[in-house]
């Protein structure tokens, strides 16, 4: 919500704070107001800034509110257990209210600190206006994650959050981290799918399961460890995909979902019905995953504990699980990442847009199909393995028809394509309900809404996706008369937001000048 | 680079619409037969084309044109006669593998991909290919034939108008280094200034890549002056064919198909 206000609040600060300046750059809305070098200088500095610190206050305010509003349910709101009532608690408003205004203001400040107004203004002046259909400057904070220094203290501040995790909370924010860490995973997994490749996948759970069973099964028949099991999870996953995929991958659209929706309801079936995997009574007591055979709960555990650097209750193993799930989680984004910005990744999204076009392509329609539908499973596969290490006992409920269009929903919710957009729609779908329980009854019911707002409001998903841009620079000193040529062998291969990066940007080249590559927009 | 030696012999391409270069056969069909369904869309069609040559099939709204290209790239696989592609029986192989034989087809309606950036477009033209220098002088060489693209390098392929898709479409088809490309109704909803340059193209690949091209289209008055040789198709069969230039006074193909 926070951030809907700083889209709006600039406005009000140029016309309180100069009227005689008159809309410096009436083009670019967010230049005038916040522009430190902006036009009330001339008149009188110290009015300027009194009327800018007027509007910063009166935007944090307007943010406070509003925050406190939405989240007065989620925060003054909470079940009594004991009684069956509800207690509310009014006193933490406040206190909410306080937080949120000073969220702001530092959210405001740190914006005009890495001077994100001003960039953005300037790229409009330089570039001239984008032609019609251009990526122009994508008109929202977003832009701010395609900024280098930004991105990277946005990473490493993560990294050390969630590394830091067990250290500092309870068991139970650890195993729901767990959870939401494997719906990452297999939201990653099936954005190759869906997301990149375009072929509406119903029957994910499925690949999820195998992977799930193949460590049960392997652990409780031959006592193999997890840690030889999670390679295999991943590749019996994959070989199914395969098997699946060849027989139906020439079937496209509603087709392809329909048969997905039934090979997963297949092997639930199998599942609860064939003598090996124990039927509906499930697999119990899965070996948790070891460290080089250390006993963590036994005599790691009291020196930690003995040190106040795990809570009490914690159990170690699911510690070790959080690791390692976070490990696959960051392997899964540097993989899907560059499969996306591959030469397969670019034939995947050229096949979602036009079969015909990309056979005369040459590009092999099934063969690369198929590549995005196995590949896809193999995360599915990996995600659970963990997952049977996780809660050590599995049974064919917890592979239903719901988790695939959980994962579904993660994917359209979070943004197509897009890796960001997957871990925040997991974030949200999985770490929401945790909050709400008190809601539970109504939690389908919420969800449809959001689904059907999101869908109305924001098709694109929460973060959209994007793309590198490769830019075509001709050479300046021709060497065969007037005919253009590229610079250099990579001049092709211009990492994201290219031309920012060494700073000679492309004159006679509209559109991917300068600007970092804004978020795509709907299709 | 098996395409080296195709651009170094037969330099002879006579100018648009004179008499066909001799050279050998790239492209030979016979008692070409290909159904929808029941459908009979080609009663057994057969025509050549040789090396460097630019042919033209001509003809009115469904007799069978495009189907013709899409059972030559497998498409629409024929259900009998041969289609002879360098001296080796190209029916029913799959599309992607023409490709890789240097035979390119730019399908009809251009079918670019929109939500691809025109570079990217382009790109995925060379899909196959792995000479990176190669893409490169390919790619300075056709953003030299069409500056357009150029300008328009960062902009999603479905932005540009229809005649810069056109020119996007050709494009790509050229990104693969064909040694035959076909081209499908390529002046399909443009203005008449842009066909214009569009066909001057043609021609201009033609001579300078030695591009053996195979055009479909229903302009048949600049097909004929872009083409060596042309065929005329009427409901599934070649009714009639020649040089452009003798099809070009041939009274009734005037009345037909070139307005009196």
């Amino acid at each position: 919500m926070t951030t809907v206000q700083t889209e709006t609040a600039p406005p009000p600060a140029s016309g309180s704070g100069g009227p005689s300046s008159g809309g410096p750059g009436g083009g670019v809305p967010e230049s005038p107001g916040p522009d430190p070098a902006g036009a009330p200088e001339g008149r009188g500095g110290a009015a300027g800034h009194l009327a800018r610190a007027l509007a910063e206050f009166r935007a944090a305010l307007l943010s406070a509110a509003w925050f406190s509003v939405l989240a007065l349910p989620l925060v003054c709101f909470r079940v009594n257990a004991v009684s069956g009532g509800i207690d509310y608690l009014w006193a933490r408003l406040p206190r909410l209210a306080a937080l949120a205004f000073c969220a702001t203001l530092a959210w405001r400040f740190l914006l005009r600190r890495l001077g994100f107004s001003r960039v953005r203004s300037a790229v409009a002046e330089t570039a001239g206006p984008p032609p019609e259909g251009a990526r122009g400057p994508g008109g929202s904070w977003l832009t701010l994650l395609d900024r280098a220094p930004a991105k990277r203290l946005l990473l490493a501040g993560a990294a050390l959050l969630l590394l830091s995790v067990p250290f500092w909370t309870t068991p139970y924010v650890v195993t729901i981290l767990i959870t939401a860490l494997i719906y990452i995973t297999l939201g990653l997994g099936l954005n190759i799918v869906v997301g990149v490749a375009g072929l509406l996948n119903l029957g994910y759970a499925a690949f999820f399961a195998v992977g799930a069973y193949t460590f049960a099964l392997l652990n409780q028949n031959f006592g193999m460890g997890f840690w030889i099991c999670l390679p295999l999870g991943a590749l019996s996953a994959t070989l199914l995909g395969l098997l699946l995929g060849l027989p139906i991958l020439r079937l496209s659209g509603d087709y392809l979902a329909i048969v997905t929706l039934g090979f997963a309801e297949i092997i639930r079936l199998v599942l609860v019905n064939v003598g090996f995997t124990n039927g509906p009574r499930g697999i119990r007591n899965i070996q948790p995953p070891t460290l080089f055979g250390a006993d963590l709960n036994g005599a790691v555990k009291p020196l930690l504990v003995g040190h106040g650097l795990v809570h009490k209750d914690m159990d170690l193993n699911k510690v070790l699980v959080y690791f390692i799930i976070l490990a696959i989680v960051a392997l899964t984004v540097v993989c899907v990442y560059r499969l996306e910005n591959s030469r397969l990744g670019r034939a995947w999204l050229a096949l979602r847009e036009d079969e015909v076009a990309c056979q005369a392509m040459g590009i092999n329609r099934v063969r690369t199909k198929l590549a995005a539908f196995a590949l896809g499973s193999t995360w599915a596969g990996l995600a659970g393995v963990v997952f049977a290490a996780q809660i050590s006992f599995i049974n064919p409920q917890s592979f239903t028809f719901m988790l695939s269009v959980m994962v579904l929903s993660i994917v359209v919710l979070g943004g197509m394509g897009s890796i960001p957009g997957v871990m925040i729609g997991a974030a949200v779908l999985i770490l929401l309900p945790e909050y709400l329980r008190e809601y539970s009854d109504y939690r389908m019911l919420i969800f449809g809404l959001i689904m059907v707002l999101m869908m109305v409001f924001r098709p694109q998903g929460i973060i959209p996706s994007t793309r590198r841009v490769y830019i075509y620079r001709p050479e300046e000193h021709g060497d065969g008369g007037a005919r253009p040529s590229t610079r250099n062998p990579d001049a092709l291969d211009a990492g994201p937001g290219g031309a920012g990066q060494d700073g000679q940007a492309p004159a006679g080249v509209p559109g991917t000048a300068g600007g970092p590559p804004s978020p795509r927009g709907a299709r | 680079m098996p395409d080296e030696d195709i651009r170094a012999e037969g330099a002879g391409a006579g100018a648009a619409g004179g008499d066909a270069p001799a050279g050998d056969r790239v492209l030979e069909l016979s008692g070409v037969r290909t159904f929808y369904g029941n459908i009979e869309a080609l009663k057994g069609v057969s025509f050549h084309i040789d090396r460097q040559e630019i042919i033209a099939i001509l003809g009115a709204n469904g007799a069978g044109k495009t189907t013709c290209l899409n059972s030559i790239v497998g498409l629409t696989p024929p259900r009998s006669g041969r289609v002879v592609y360098e001296g080796s029986d190209i029916r029913g192989r799959s599309t992607d593998s023409l490709v890789k034989a240097g035979l390119v087809m730019v399908p009809e309606g251009r079918r670019i991909f929109p939500a691809l950036t025109v570079m990217e477009n382009l790109r995925m033209g060379a899909y196959l290919r792995r000479d990176r220098q190669g893409i490169r002088d390919d790619l300075d060489y056709i953003l030299s034939i069409f500056p357009i693209l150029a300008a328009r390098a960062g902009q999603d392929g479905g932005t540009l108008s229809g005649g810069e898709q056109q020119m996007l479409a050709i494009s790509r088809g050229l990104m693969g280094r064909p040694r035959m490309l076909l081209l499908d109704e390529p002046s399909l909803g443009l203005a008449p200034i842009v066909i214009r340059s569009i066909f001057d193209t043609i021609r201009k690949i033609n001579l300078e890549q030695k591009t053996t091209i195979l055009l479909v289209e229903q302009n048949a008055n600049l097909a004929l002056q872009v083409a060596h040789r042309a065929y005329i198709m009427t409901t599934g069969i070649i009714t009639l064919s020649g040089t452009a230039r003798e099809l070009m006074s041939d009274e009734s193909v005037k009345k037909a198909y070139l307005g009196g």
